[in-house]
């Protein structure tokens, strides 16, 4: 076993090592044959390898000395006008040396910019088409204002299949000496539905343990790795205990960091999963949109969960017949 | 059920009052002296601070003499008839059974100089042939409606003070270990010099804060020292919990000058402990989600007009959610949790964020990414494979702070820098 991420170790070099996302992957290579790349952005969602495709288009475009010619920024860390402004114009503007006349910036998660920096970056992207093309990488391309759009070849990444998901863990589990059985391979397709990221950061992190990886140790990893219990929050408040289920909702946003969208989302799916009559669910629905339309609006989402959780107290109590 | 520590505590013997040694040695030596024969001074006249055991010294003196008291209110029994009726006649006999009567009035302070016309010449009157000890009990001694009592001949004047720190101190850690609470000595010392020697406050608060918990450290007594007394606070949520009208509730915020996200974030943390009928909850917490929703809007338009419906829903809103929730025993106020931990975990935030800061150094994603989508799985990695932890630390170049924080343990982290050297 080595000692570094599995993700990056076996993250494709070029285009050509790239699994799946065939038809992309040969239009890159049209590119990179041909020396030249229009703007592009690149949507999908987490784990489908637009990091990867955009870094192996680079390396194959430059060669070995592509850094130089390489920018990557992202966007949610980096979110402000400020940066497009200073960073980015300063690296777009200078010529390049190289044979190719340009450089590529990647701007990772760009659906995180604001709306203000967005219209800033448009501006300079025509300014300097002639020394710097920018690849932008986001999980939707509609939270990316129209006239950028408008300016890029537009890819669209989807989750890998199945198939191509287990050749490459297996390749990985293979390589460094590591028992994947079947079972586990099933597992961490039901868990990580082709965000091949996922997956293999799980994989890895059930290798550690140094045990054949079968579905219990996925499951328990995965689990331990995911605090967003939302299935027991709402059990907890069904049954009746307003502050614990509180509590495990402070756990999740406080400790772990998770949106209160991600977990408003969650919740909605479980409503219609939990043991409850059909008609409550619906009007349930109808409480849990309130709340996420109150979160897009900028409500606390602590207190507004909170009240959700209150929520299903009284109707948990309602059906023991109180 | 829930009994408020002043009560659970209160000393039932003289050695375990707190401070005020002299003055308790004092007083027990004079009411002694009864047994000989009637003293020259046959009434005591203890003053000072509130809260420093006066009330509490004579009760457990009486007690512990096998005495028995008679005791009233001076702020009950103030017109001269009536004092003449309940103290003049106690005064002429002993005890039942033969025990030695002390009779206290207290709170003496109540007496109203004017409106209780009389009542002070009558007390000195009884005082001067009575048969039994007559202790009286004030604040304010200086009180110049106390003139006559100044008579240090038929008076034992005796003053209680505010008892050290280090004895306060000593008196919390008792408690605290008879509640089985583990607690940073910061802590305890924190709410000693905080409450300046009033020993009932003090106890007050570290019921409020420390009652429920395993352990109290500075952190959960330091957020006292910023902001307001926490009475005021107490008083403010009580009226928002209870009020029975509108208004009543919305006063709660002219009542002082609190911070109104401050006392939302109280309102919010204590209101599911103050309702016990579900539906009555529900409805309190979503008039907290309204107060929050007009929170946002004021925020967002910076229309400060709004603000006064964001009170509405916060106090009265909360208020007239109840009917029939009336949740039983002495429910503590709990400090915002939020407030809490913003201030507890900063630091524990700066180390996440650094890490996440590596990880993406290597990995090509957001810290944001990289602390919620990898980070976990590193850290299940810290906790089973010593080896391969010590591998990715040397990959990350994480630091042995970092490699502390996500092992989560001295020891494994220990094992896991031993092996990356």
């Amino acid at each position: 076993m080595s000692f570094e991420m599995w993700a990056e170790k076996y993250r494709p070099r070029s285009l050509a090592q790239m699994v799946d996302q065939k038809q992309i992957v040969e239009r890159l290579m049209s590119f990179t044959k041909s020396r030249n790349v229009p703007h592009c952005i690149f949507a999908g969602p987490p784990g489908t390898g637009k990091t990867t495709a955009a870094l192996c288009l680079a390396r194959d475009l430059y060669g070995d000395p592509y850094r130089e010619n390489l920018m990557e920024l992202n966007a949610s860390d980096e979110r402000g006008i400020n940066v497009v402004r200073e960073t980015v114009k300063t690296f777009a503007r200078v010529r390049t040396l190289g044979e190719i006349p340009f450089k590529i910036l990647i701007l990772d998660e760009a659906d995180n910019m604001t709306r203000d920096a967005q219209q800033a970056l448009r501006r300079t992207m025509e300014k300097y088409t002639g020394t710097c093309r920018f690849i932008l990488i986001a999980n939707y391309s509609g939270k990316i204002i129209e006239p950028i759009q408008s300016r890029c070849a537009p890819f669209r990444f989807s989750y890998l299949p199945r198939q191509e998901q287990d050749t490459y863990l297996k390749r990985v589990a293979n390589s460094e000496n590591t028992t994947l059985l079947e079972e586990g391979l099933n597992a961490i397709y039901d868990v990580c539905g082709g965000d091949l990221r996922k997956a293999i950061n799980s994989l890895q992190a059930a290798a550690s343990l140094g045990k054949p990886v079968d579905s219990e140790i996925i499951y328990s990893v995965v689990g331990r790795a995911n605090p967003a219990d939302v299935h027991s929050m709402i059990k907890i408040a069904i049954e009746g205990s307003f502050v614990e289920a509180r509590k495990k909702l402070r756990e999740m946003i406080m400790k772990y960091g998770i949106a209160g969208s991600d977990i408003i989302r969650q919740i909605h799916t479980e409503l219609f999963r939990i043991d409850i009559p059909e008609n409550m669910k619906i009007k349930l629905a109808d409480v849990v949109g309130e709340v996420d339309f109150r979160l897009v609006e900028g409500a606390d989402e602590e207190v507004q969960l909170s009240a959700l959780l209150a929520k299903l107290v009284e109707v948990g109590y309602q059906l023991k017949g109180g | 059920m829930h009994v408020a520590w002043t009560v659970k505590y209160k000393p039932r013997s003289l050695a375990e009052i707190v401070g005020n040694q002299e003055a308790i040695k004092t007083l027990e030596r004079w009411l002694k002296s009864w047994e000989d024969g009637i003293p020259q001074q046959r009434a005591a006249f203890l003053h000072g601070p509130a809260g420093v055991g006066k009330t509490l010294t004579i009760e457990a003196l009486v007690n512990d003499l096998g005495m028995e008291l008679v005791e009233k209110n001076a702020s009950d029994y103030r017109t001269e008839e009536k004092i003449q009726r309940f103290a003049g006649s106690a005064s002429q006999y002993s005890g039942f059974f033969g025990r030695r009567r002390v009779i206290l009035l207290d709170e003496m302070d109540g007496v109203h100089g004017t409106a209780d016309r009389g009542a002070i010449p009558t007390i000195t009157r009884i005082v001067k042939d009575s048969r039994c000890p007559i202790v009286l009990i004030a604040n304010d001694f200086w009180n110049k409606k106390f003139v006559s009592f100044r008579d240090k001949k038929k008076y034992l004047i005796i003053e209680f003070k505010k008892p050290r720190t280090s004895e306060l101190l000593s008196h919390l850690r008792r408690i605290v270990a008879r509640e089985g609470i583990v607690a940073d000595e910061e802590a305890l010392k924190f709410i000693a010099t905080r409450n300046q020697g009033d020993v009932r406050s003090a106890v007050n608060d570290l019921q409020a804060l420390a009652q429920g918990k395993m352990k109290l450290t500075y952190d959960d007594v330091s957020w006292l020292a910023y902001r307001d007394r926490k009475d005021v606070i107490f008083t403010v949520l009580r009226q928002v919990l209870y009020g029975k009208t509108c208004n009543a509730a919305k006063q709660a915020v002219n009542m002082a000058d609190v911070d109104l996200d401050m006392l939302f974030e109280w309102v919010y943390e204590n209101t599911p402990y103050h309702f016990n009928v579900p539906g009555e909850l529900a409805d309190a917490m979503e008039a907290l989600a309204k107060a929050d929703l007009y929170r946002g809007r004021i925020r967002r338009t910076r229309n400060w007009k709004l603000m006064r419906y964001m009170i509405d829903f916060m106090t009265a809103g909360v208020a007239m959610a109840r009917d029939k929730s009336k949740p039983s025993g002495w429910i503590p106020f709990r400090f915002p949790q939020k407030i809490r931990s913003l201030s507890a975990s900063r630091a524990e935030r700066a180390k996440k964020k650094g890490i996440g800061q590596k990880i993406k150094r290597r990995m090509h994603i957001s810290v944001v990414t990289a602390q919620n989508d990898v980070l976990p799985y590193v850290r299940i990695i810290f906790e089973s494979s010593p080896q391969m932890a010590a591998g990715l630390t040397k990959w990350f170049r994480f630091s042995e702070e970092e490699v502390d924080y996500i092992a989560g343990g001295k020891r494994r982290a220990k094992a896991i820098l031993k092996l990356s050297n």
